[in-house]
């Protein structure tokens, strides 16, 4: 609550969803990226890996690149005729130098991109941009380690995406959680290492909103990237664990046009958090039909119905899961036939991953401590008023006094 | 109950068009609380060898719901248009906190406790404490307007809407306030708006209440004023 970017109560303007920016806009646009990409050409890659030798290795020829290159322009909502730069920038995706710093988390966001079965290019190329520092994958620990991160902080000042996993602890002093030998707080090291960066993006609910880590009773006083760090271009990309594709999105979109993309009042980018998940829901026609899957393993389990009565938050939850899937399109949790937790919203712990309609759910009441669902609180409410009419109504009978003929002394 | 002594003289409280207004917004009322809470949890199944498309359930719920939720909102913005400028009462005047007001409030809710023990005011036209009563109705549907509206602009994401980008663009700019004010979150908007309903049905079951109360007890007639528009007041005439 009380986010800056919440606060600023009318966002109307950044809620449209802009796929058709007009062929004057693309064709300026168009060049731009073009001169950007030739200007990025000339500058020696960080790292000496050819993307297309990669490629080829994990048995992924110029043709399935280039589908996804399509798809990947597609999702970035730009017309096809920028395919090819997008397959370019894909190309030079090494020139920009990434920071990763992993904060209070569960690396969950790094695994989604290491650890799938049979790594797609999505995973592929953000295993070879030109990440520079990243706690968790390199070699080096301890002192080499933050030699490694000094180096790279010096060498690309002003230059580097830093990419945030994992939220920052505040209470007490920031005790819950410190990294290296100075005893240095997740917020110390946060501030330190965004002095210098481009522009930074929070990877994963917990840098963007908190997370898991600031669910109640937030015992670590867990906030996201956003809510500490002030005077920096932030992207976020919430999800737990964030869509690979959405963080090749971020990145491509910088590499091809050296700014960050459209974003929501959440500062998620439009491209991947600008529609609804129930909007391009496959089971979208059981909802309205009124065909719901009443308990795991039912008739209506069996025939994909929706599963809005076992919880699904799909009509509260902005995300393209529902377009893009995860892992190249292979699946998406409400395909698999669970509903939506809502991982991409902020407070999602406590206000949307219950497993039940919001009106069935225990929700806090504003005071912290009485957990109730809102119609128990309202039969309760119910019952009350109508055991005080109930007693009004006997006192009445037993003490009132019906009028007589006598009402002028009340007009006095 | 008519003695020689005494008369009645007939006093019109409501007007055709009010009366009208009071009963769409009884129906809709109820119309809409059956389908809130279909909406918020489906209570009953539909039959599930018949195919979806003849079915529509929870669409039709949810129109019937919007449907309601628009005769509700255009039945509110007459009546506080009303409010002020009303040729027939002004209740706007009673709403004022001046001292005469606050006086007359007391005494109202002073009957109420006293169970009619103790009757120092003019019960013949709207009292304060009725305007108050009704103020506080209004301005939860006004509450249940914007939440809805919030909810409801979820589903127009794109900024398109069949009558326009306007549409959208508007219900943004007028309900995006109400995320930051119910906790930040599109869920807490929802929390609100199912919350809110069980307050307006507290408020339906005393509203009932106090009118068959005061029937019973003021003997004017109360309850025939949102059916014929008059009540009645004695009139000694010795």
């Amino acid at each position: 609550m009380n986010r800056e970017h919440l606060r600023g109560l009318f966002s109307a303007k950044s809620a449209r969803v802009n796929t058709n920016k007009g062929e004057e806009y693309y064709n300026s646009l168009y060049k731009r990226c073009k001169d950007r990409l030739e200007e990025l050409k000339k500058l020696k890659p960080v790292n000496n890996v050819d993307i297309m030798e990669v490629l080829e290795d994990e048995g992924i020829n110029r043709r399935d690149f280039l589908k996804w290159a399509s798809a990947m322009t597609a999702t970035l909502m730009l017309p096809a005729s920028f395919t090819p730069l997008v397959a370019e920038a894909a190309e030079v995706m090494n020139r920009v130098p990434v920071i990763w710093i992993e904060l209070q988390d569960c690396a969950g966001n790094s695994e989604a991109l290491l650890r799938s079965d049979g790594p797609k290019v999505d995973e592929i190329i953000l295993d070879i941009i030109s990440l520079e520092f990243h706690e968790t994958l390199m070699a080096a620990a301890g002192h080499q380690a933050e030699e490694q991160l000094e180096d790279a902080m010096h060498h690309f000042k002003g230059k580097y995406l830093l990419f945030v996993e994992g939220a920052i602890p505040l209470a007490n002093g920031g005790v819950y959680g410190t990294i290296g030998a100075s005893g240095e707080t997740f917020e110390e090291h946060l501030h330190r290492v965004a002095k210098d960066a481009a522009a930074i993006v929070a990877v994963g609910t917990c840098a963007t909103f908190g997370g898991v880590p600031a669910a109640a009773p937030n015992p670590t006083g867990a906030v996201g990237v956003m809510d500490i760090v002030k005077g920096k271009p932030i992207v976020n990309i919430p999800a737990c664990p964030a869509n690979p594709a959405n963080m090749v999105g971020v990145i491509l979109h910088y590499v091809l046009t050296g700014q960050i993309p459209e974003l929501d009042s959440l500062l998620r980018p439009k491209f991947a958090f600008g529609y609804r998940i129930h909007d391009n829901c496959e089971r979208r026609a059981h909802f309205d039909a009124g065909e719901f899957v009443e308990e795991w393993g039912d008739v209506g389990a069996e025939n994909n119905f929706c599963l809005y009565k076992v919880g699904c938050k799909g009509p509260m939850t902005f995300n393209n899961c529902s377009i893009i899937r995860y892992n190249e399109a292979v699946n998406w949790p409400i395909g698999a036939g669970h509903g939506c937790i809502g991982c991409s919203e902020p407070d999602f712990w406590d206000k949307y991953a219950y497993e039940r309609p919001m009106a069935d759910a225990n929700i806090k009441a504003p005071t912290g401590g009485v957990e109730k669902t809102v119609d128990e609180f309202g039969l309760g409410l119910l019952t009350a008023a109508a055991v005080g009419i109930g007693i009004h109504a006997a006192f009445s009978a037993v003490a009132g006094k019906k009028e007589t003929c006598d009402i002028e002394e009340g007009d006095k | 109950m008519k003695t020689s002594r005494e008369s009645y003289v007939r006093i019109k409280r409501m007007t055709p068009f009010m009366r009208v207004n009071h009963w769409v917004v009884a129906i809709s009322m109820i119309g809409a609380i059956a389908t809130g809470l279909y909406i918020g949890h489906p209570y009953y199944q539909t039959f599930i060898a018949e195919p979806a498309v003849d079915k529509y359930v929870m669409a039709w719920n949810r129109w019937v719901h919007f449907i309601l939720a628009i005769i509700f909102d255009v039945s509110s913005i007459v009546l506080a248009y009303l409010y002020f400028f009303s040729r027939f009462e002004k209740p706007y005047k009673k709403l004022i906190p001046n001292s005469k007001n606050i006086k007359e409030f007391i005494e109202v809710v002073k009957n109420l406790l006293t169970f009619n023990r103790v009757k120092r005011f003019d019960s013949s036209h709207a009292d304060s404490f009725h305007v108050v009563y009704f103020t506080i109705f209004h301005l939860m549907l006004a509450w249940m307007l914007l939440t809805g509206l919030q909810l409801y602009v979820h589903g127009l994401a794109s900024g398109e809407s069949s009558i326009g980008r306007w549409w959208p663009w508007m219900l943004h700019l007028v309900t995006d306030w109400t995320i930051a004010a119910t906790g930040g979150t599109l869920m807490d908007v929802r929390i609100s708006h199912h919350m809110t309903m069980y307050f307006i049905i507290v408020w339906i079951m005393f509203h009932i209440y106090y009118v068959v109360w005061r029937t019973i007890f003021w003997r004017e007639g109360d309850i025939s004023i949102v059916f014929g528009g008059y009540k009645f007041k004695r009139k000694r005439t010795a």
